[in-house]
């Protein structure tokens, strides 16, 4: 459900600021939260009355998707690869691995998207309305909720988030931009309940989903200018499940679950976040990480990636039961995990040579070999998002004879001495610009392949932070990359004139057509689904015809071995579910204490269980 | 041409020192084989006979598919043809034999080629059978290729590197020596001021902004290493300078690059030669440690830093972290038995009475 929770896919922008030193001992101490000293006057806001007429809704009718048979208890522990530069939500290095985790306690949103039937679903608002205007939406607060020291949760709790974020203390540019730009205004109507204004008009779930805020604990912040540096390592109160018990600064951070936690009663809430207490200890390196893994002092470890799947997660662990493992389709956007062409370059301009590349790629060996048939083939750009995804749309096969057909007619027809590609005395040599030594195998395998139709790729492995320089700034040829993808497409970032042809926006293959742009521009004014979900299948339509996009490939599934103390529900996770084992997100798994002690019983004697390995199909798109 | 015999001297006792002089045979041995590389490891054949007509693919351009009625565009693979001939004699047996025939190198492999297997997944462990020596890597390229060609390029880039580094320090230290006073100073504070920028962030940053090439690094690599030679030219040139023969040539009247060039710089020598065995070394260490780190030459160029950065990663393949570490300790090990026995062939005390 991570995917789909409201605030990553724009949270996870926000990064790049240099820390400023701590230069005082005392802003380096971890303050837990008992020993928070709290804004004696917090900052209050005035209402407005709300409208009349509004229609209220809400959802308690779609299914629960936790288990009752989930037990409380126990010690669910993990690792991180690294421990977090800071504990604050906001702010300079807020955005590292570890937001992840922090992030679903403290920054909730007032709805959040059934994992399998797609409505909304009440978390922090009982219920909501739209406004005529199409670009407002009204919450009701839900009144049982409160901070983790017992203050209740208010209105103004959420206006303060516009004022903390936008506070020049908080150095955080993004959200500045995000308040302002894409919320246009925050309205209290009482204690409990608050209004949004968007930007734009949209249909109704989107206005829900992309006009999403998050309330901050205004008696807890005293924004100054030491701010950043102050709150580095305060735990702040949240209204999530679990809070930061216990820090041990470069060595762990422990979590330890509500015990009266509020939202306990809230039917989409009920029986999930079981484990007492969750424990990420820092171990520096995946293969080490491994091995306490095997040893059971991480209880699960996620194994999406096939050489750990096919050579480590094997033999006696394995073998006799102790850890099982869970292979789980899911259905839900993939991310765009492909080659971005820059049209711009002079070669890459003509259609044929780009159709001729997409034709040189020979994917099928890449994922037969290399990926060990793990992975499957990307269709396009926007697949996985149910309705708005044109399943017309397949990819381009590797097929010599086509290839060499759409390089012919592009007048690349003569080969050099070293059976590359001529045309007036230049090579048709492309660079392709990646970010992870990870992926090298892969490239060098396409790079070999493409050879064959004469094409050569240059591989350019750049560090993370230099390579989205190169990419966002449109200097590359061909850019190995993924966009991370949202609840509905959205074309106008990727396929817009108004972003081609300048820097630092995300249209990286300058894609400027007069007709993608009318079809676009349709799309962001469409209000009702059915005519946005036509015009959305014409731009993927589009987009395909114009071949600036090469799909490689997509993981539709998660893939984990755990131990046999862990257990889940009787449909094991959900239609949109991320990682099974992660507790802070879905968490619907539990300890079992007894299981446990068998488990441990059993491997210290060598004796064995049936062994365990689980595919669900349930959520697999065909 | 005539040798100093003090030289001559030298290097005899040099040849003394067995290690040091097998060692120095063996190396160079391996330098030729690596220069004809692509006769001994290539995915193309060293000759090929077919339809009467040879052909020498090695150094000529490529020859598609079709050349050897094969159904192609593309380069042939050899080894397919290979194979190819092989059937065609097997099952022709009525039809006279077409004479066609091929030699491939020993290792028929080049570094870049990834060779899959149908029924397994790469690395694929050593074998006899499938003709890599050392297996393969994880993205199923021979590793011996990629060795053999790394050494190649971990050697010529010491070498280089070398050359650039001790002409200017060279240069730098004799002139310092030489005319000494203000000039020695100021490079003296400049080169100590130089020595401290941490070079390695320096590559770092370099090779975040552009994908570094051979040349790149060993530019920036120089602009960062010329200052250790200039110390130990500068002190000699410093004592041959005080010499009697050096006041003999100035009273005859030669000029100070005659005194430099003729005079002081063969003198000085000696303790040039007893530093490249080591200066070889770093550099080659120096090259695997950034492609290691990932900051040396881009993927996919053959490189030892590569291959041990794969083989710690996957020590579950054992063969790929073997063959480099096994590989890199050998030549270090000679390199380094060749300077320790240069440094004695020179070191001019040859007895002591203190043993």
């Amino acid at each position: 459900m991570q995917k789909l929770m409201l605030l990553p896919a724009l949270l996870l922008i926000a990064c790049g600021q240099e820390s400023p030193d701590a230069t005082s001992d005392s802003a380096d101490e971890i303050v837990l939260l008992e020993e928070t000293h709290l804004v004696e006057n917090p900052p209050t806001y005035e209402s407005e009355p709300l409208p009349a007429g509004l229609v209220w809704v809400t959802n308690s009718a779609d299914p629960v998707f936790a288990s009752p048979n989930a037990k409380r208890g126990g010690t669910f522990s993990t690792y991180m690869l690294s421990f977090p530069l800071t504990l604050r939500m906001i702010g300079p290095d807020s955005n590292g691995g570890f937001a992840s985790v922090l992030r679903p306690n403290h920054m909730m949103g007032l709805v959040d998207l059934h994992p399998n039937t797609l409505n909304f679903i009440p978390v922090l608002a009982s219920e909501w309305a739209f406004h005529p205007d199409g670009k407002t939406v009204s919450y009701r607060i839900n009144p049982d909720a409160e901070w983790s020291d017992g203050t209740p949760l208010t209105a103004d709790d959420f206006l303060f988030s516009w004022d903390f974020a936008r506070s020049e203390h908080t150095l955080a540019p993004f959200y500045q931009d995000y308040f302002g730009d894409v919320i246009t205004k925050l309205t209290k109507h009482d204690d409990h309940t608050i209004s949004i204004t968007g930007a734009t008009a949209k249909p109704e779930n989107e206005l829900l989903y992309e006009y999403s805020i998050w309330p901050t604990p205004r008696h807890f912040h005293k924004l100054d200018a030491n701010w950043v540096q102050d709150y580095n390592w305060r735990v702040e109160p949240n209204l999530g499940p679990y809070q930061v018990s216990r820090v041990e600064k470069g060595r762990f951070i422990e979590f330890t679950r509500k015990d009266d936690w509020w939202g306990d009663g809230l039917r989409y809430m009920q029986h999930r976040f079981n484990p007492s207490t969750v424990r990420y200890t820092v171990i520096r390196d995946m293969n080490v990480a491994w091995e306490y893994f095997l040893r059971g002092e991480i209880d699960a470890f996620a194994v999406i990636m096939p050489n750990y799947w096919h050579e480590k997660a094997v033999g006696e662990p394995f073998d006799k039961g102790w850890i099982q493992r869970i292979k789980f389709y899911t259905d839900t956007p993939q991310p765009s995990q492909g080659m971005w062409l820059n049209m711009d370059d002079p070669t890459l301009a003509d259609r044929n040579v780009r159709l001729g590349l997409a034709h040189a790629m020979n994917l099928d060996r890449m994922l037969e070999t290399l990926l060990r048939g793990d992975y499957e083939r990307l269709k396009q750009h926007y697949e996985g998002y149910w309705d708005y995804t044109n399943p017309d749309i397949g990819p381009r096969p590797f097929d010599l004879d086509m290839a060499n057909s759409y390089f012919d007619a592009a007048g690349w027809g003569q080969r050099g001495p070293d059976g590359i590609r001529v045309n007036n005395g230049q090579r048709l040599a492309l660079s392709v610009v990646y970010g992870s030594q990870e992926h090298t195998p892969r490239l060098v395998l396409l790079r070999e392949e493409a050879k064959k139709a004469g094409v050569e790729l240059n591989l350019q492995l750049m560090d993370s932070s230099a390579y989205f320089k190169q990419i966002l700034e449109k200097k590359h040829q061909i850019a190995w990359m993924a966009w991370s993808p949202g609840l509905i497409p959205t074309f106008w970032q990727h396929y817009h004139s108004d972003n081609a042809h300048i820097a630092q926006t995300n249209n990286i293959t300058n894609t400027d057509d007069p007709e993608v742009d009318a079809l676009i521009d349709a799309y962001r004014e469409a209000t009702d689904k059915e005519s946005r979900v036509r015009l959305a299948h014409e731009i993927q339509q589009k987009i395909y015809e114009i071949g600036m996009f090469i799909p490689m490939y997509k993981v539709p599934y998660t893939r984990e071995a755990y131990w046999r103390w862990l257990k889940l529900p009787e449909h094991y996770a959900n239609r949109t579910t991320d990682a099974i084992f992660s507790p802070m997100t879905e968490a619907l798994f539990w300890i079992d204490e007894a299981v446990k002690a068998e488990t441990l019983q059993a491997r210290s004697e060598g004796r064995a269980f049936e062994p365990v390995y689980i595919e669900d199909t349930t959520w697999r798109v065909q | 041409m005539r040798l100093n015999p003090q030289t001559i001297k030298q290097w005899r006792r040099f040849r003394r020192i067995k290690r040091g002089y097998y060692s120095l045979i063996v190396l160079i041995a391996l330098l030729i084989m690596t220069l004809l590389a692509e006769l001994l490891v290539n995915s193309r054949a060293i000759v090929v006979k077919y339809d009467g007509e040879y052909y020498f693919p090695t150094y000529a351009d490529f020859h598609p598919g079709r050349t050897f009625g094969l159904d192609y565009a593309y380069e042939t693979n050899y080894r397919e043809l290979e194979a190819e001939f092989e059937r065609q004699r097997g099952s022709d047996a009525g039809v006279p034999d077409s004479g066609n025939w091929l030699l491939l190198p020993p290792i028929p492999f080049n570094p870049y080629e990834t060779d899959f297997r149908d029924d397994a997944f790469p690395p694929y462990a050593p074998s006899l059978e499938h003709r890599h020596y050392l297996g393969t890597d994880i993205a199923g390229r021979d590793i011996l290729a990629r060795l053999v060609y790394g050494f190649r390029l971990a050697m010529s880039f010491a070498v280089i590197l070398l050359a650039c580094n001790y002409f200017i320090g060279i240069a730098i230290g004799c002139a310092m020596g030489f005319f000494g006073g203000i000039f020695d100073l100021l490079f003296q504070r400049l080169i100590e001021i130089w020595s401290n920028v941490p070079f390695l962030y320096v590559i770092m940053i370099v090779a975040s902004v552009i994908v570094p090439n051979f040349w790149t690094l060993v530019l920036v690599m120089v602009i960062f290493g010329w200052m250790g030679m200039t110390w130990y030219m500068r002190t000699s040139t410093y004592k041959e300078k005080a010499r009697e023969y050096v006041a003999a040539a100035r009273a005859l009247g030669a000029s100070n690059s005659r005194i430099v060039f003729r005079h002081i710089m063969p003198n000085a020598i000696s303790i040039i030669v007893t530093f490249i065995p080591f200066s070889v070394a770093t550099g080659v260490t120096a090259l695997t440690a950034l492609d290691y780190l990932g900051f040396g030459l881009p993927p996919p160029t053959p490189s030892w830093g590569e291959l041990l950065a794969q083989g710690t990663a996957n020590l579950q393949s054992p063969w790929i972290v073997t063959s480099v570490v096994v590989a890199m300790t050998v030549v270090l090990l000679m390199v380094a038995y060749i300077g320790e026995a240069i440094r004695e062939a020179f070191d001019p005390k040859q007895f002591t009475y203190y043993e």
